[in-house]
């Protein structure tokens, strides 16, 4: 057995997307990943239906298009690698980690069905993943590093940009850690790479986000005012 | 883009595939790619099992035998992530990479073929699902999965918009780029940290327009008397043959599954 150079082997290639496709997770994994994800979206739903009544659909619908559309929005970093968007995290503090857990739910489930990006069988790890896991870190981050917001006057932005950079990280660790348990790759090796490489995702995830907040911050303060209100 | 993936020209083909209910399909497709995830590394018999009823489904479907190879390839990048099994995993050295001198066990290139196989089969079984289903039906079939009604209803909101705002998104990068004068090999405006500002500002915009549309979406609907309950026209009925198609199939699945274990 040779040691292997990790980040070079996989970023010598396109960085792997998290959306995992069939084949690549065992039975039990993607079984437990169903449950998990689903027991998570029944919890969400309850919360966002009380939270929105009647409005929610046509919202979070749209919500997720946006979502959709988002993704498509990058910027050039440097040799031809670019910076771009995911979105738990956004979408989590803009409309609240139930609303975003069902946007990125249902983001998740049209690339799935519609655009073959992700597994059918592997749609349960993947909303797990995308959907539940970054929406409720990149919240709990946000939230939690809002409490300290009297310390210091940059920590909004400070709170956004992490919320973004760990939601992308921590959905990349989940998923390693699936690929692991499915035996189909090592974790040794896959750990540090999908780690190292979402590091610099992250960046981008998180430049991304701080300048959307901005921008809403400036033109609506009232949707950002909303949102934080209506959720927990 | 990726809104271009879509398999929507496919749909208009007439054969009993693209005939049989959404549902049925939906879930044996589902079920079938399920019972692919249990076969066992190595166990080629299993997959070559497994591979009947998919040619059989693909001809039957009459669809590009092309098109349906060519689109299970989508995935291949993703096997890059299960490569370095074929260093890793112990086992007889069976080659080695010149200059890095890794060996290849046999052992991690059964495993890393057997993955490659898998997802595949289970490709095929997607691509010809959506190839031959239409999407507002092949959502609405989300129903008989028992998804809550509000992930749904958003689900078949997001399909709605989804090109609107892919357009909108579309029209502003093109903004963008028509702003940003460029000369090949040369770097061009800003730092790093300025051009995400931009690419920032622009989602931000997105998601106001996004939202702003959505609150007209919701007058409108409830201008037509919305009260919260989506309303839409009756399921087509489940067709027999179509649900004993699908029945027999992921039966066959298990069978193959259990009877290879024996």
């Amino acid at each position: 057995m040779a040691a292997v150079d990790p980040v070079a082997a996989i970023t010598a290639a396109e960085a792997p997307a998290l959306h995992i496709p069939d084949g690549f997770v065992s039975a039990p994994v993607a079984a437990v990943g169903w449950v998990l994800a689903a027991a998570a979206i029944a919890l969400a739903a309850r919360r966002a239906d009380r939270n929105l009544d009647e409005r929610a659909a046509p919202l979070m619908g749209v919500m997720a298009a946006f979502i959709f559309a988002g993704q498509m929005v990058n910027f050039p970093v440097a040799g031809g690698t670019s910076g771009h968007l995911v979105g738990g995290a956004l979408a989590a503090i803009l409309l609240g980690p139930w609303a975003a857990i069902i946007v990125m739910t249902a983001v998740v489930a049209l690339q799935a069905l519609l655009f073959q990006d992700g597994g059918l069988a592997a749609l349960g790890v993947n909303t797990l993943n995308m959907a539940v896991i970054s929406a409720l870190v990149g919240w709990g981050v946000y939230r939690g590093l809002q409490l300290l917001r009297g310390v210091h006057s940059v920590v909004p932005a400070v709170a956004a940009f992490a919320a973004a950079w760990l939601s992308v990280e921590a959905a990349a660790v989940a998923t390693t850690l699936q690929l692991a348990a499915s035996a189909t790759s090592p974790l040794a090796v896959a750990l540090p790479a999908m780690v190292g490489v979402h590091a610099l995702i992250g960046v981008g995830e998180g430049l991304i986000t701080l300048g959307a907040l901005g921008l809403v911050r400036a033109a609506r303060p009232d949707l950002l005012a909303r949102h934080a209100q209506a959720e927990v | 883009m990726a809104v271009s993936g879509l398999l929507e020209r496919y749909h208009a083909r007439h054969s009993a595939i693209h005939r049989a209910a959404p549902r049925a399909k939906l879930i044996a497709a589902l079920a079938y790619i399920f019972a692919i995830t249990f076969t066992r590394e190595g166990d080629w018999t299993a997959l070559a099992l497994l591979a009947l009823p998919v040619v059989a489904v693909v001809v039957a479907s009459r669809l590009p035998l092309l098109l349906v190879l060519r689109r299970a390839l989508l995935t291949l990048p993703f096997l890059l992530v299960a490569l370095p099994l074929l260093f890793t995993r112990p086992g007889e050295t069976i080659a080695e990479l010149p200059v890095l001198g890794w060996t290849v066990s046999d052992e991690g290139a059964v495993a890393v073929v057997t993955i490659l196989a898998k997802s595949w089969l289970s490709v095929i079984v997607a691509v010809v699902l959506m190839a031959t289903t239409e999407a507002p039906a092949l959502l609405r079939s989300l129903r008989a999965l028992r998804l809550p009604r509000l992930l749904v209803a958003s689900i078949e909101f997001a399909y709605r918009y989804l090109f609107v705002v892919t357009d909108e998104a579309t029209r502003m990068l093109q903004a963008r780029s028509s702003r940003s004068a460029a000369i090949d090999g040369r770097r061009s405006g800003g730092s790093v940290r300025w051009r995400a500002r931009v690419a920032g500002n622009l989602v931000g915009t997105l998601f106001v327009r996004s939202i702003e549309r959505s609150e007209r979406v919701h007058a409108a609907m409830l201008a037509r008397g919305y009260d919260g309950e989506p309303r839409q026209l009756a399921a087509p009925a489940l067709d027999r043959a179509a649900l004993v198609v699908a029945v027999l199939m992921v039966l066959y699945g298990c069978a193959v599954q259990v009877g290879v274990r024996l």
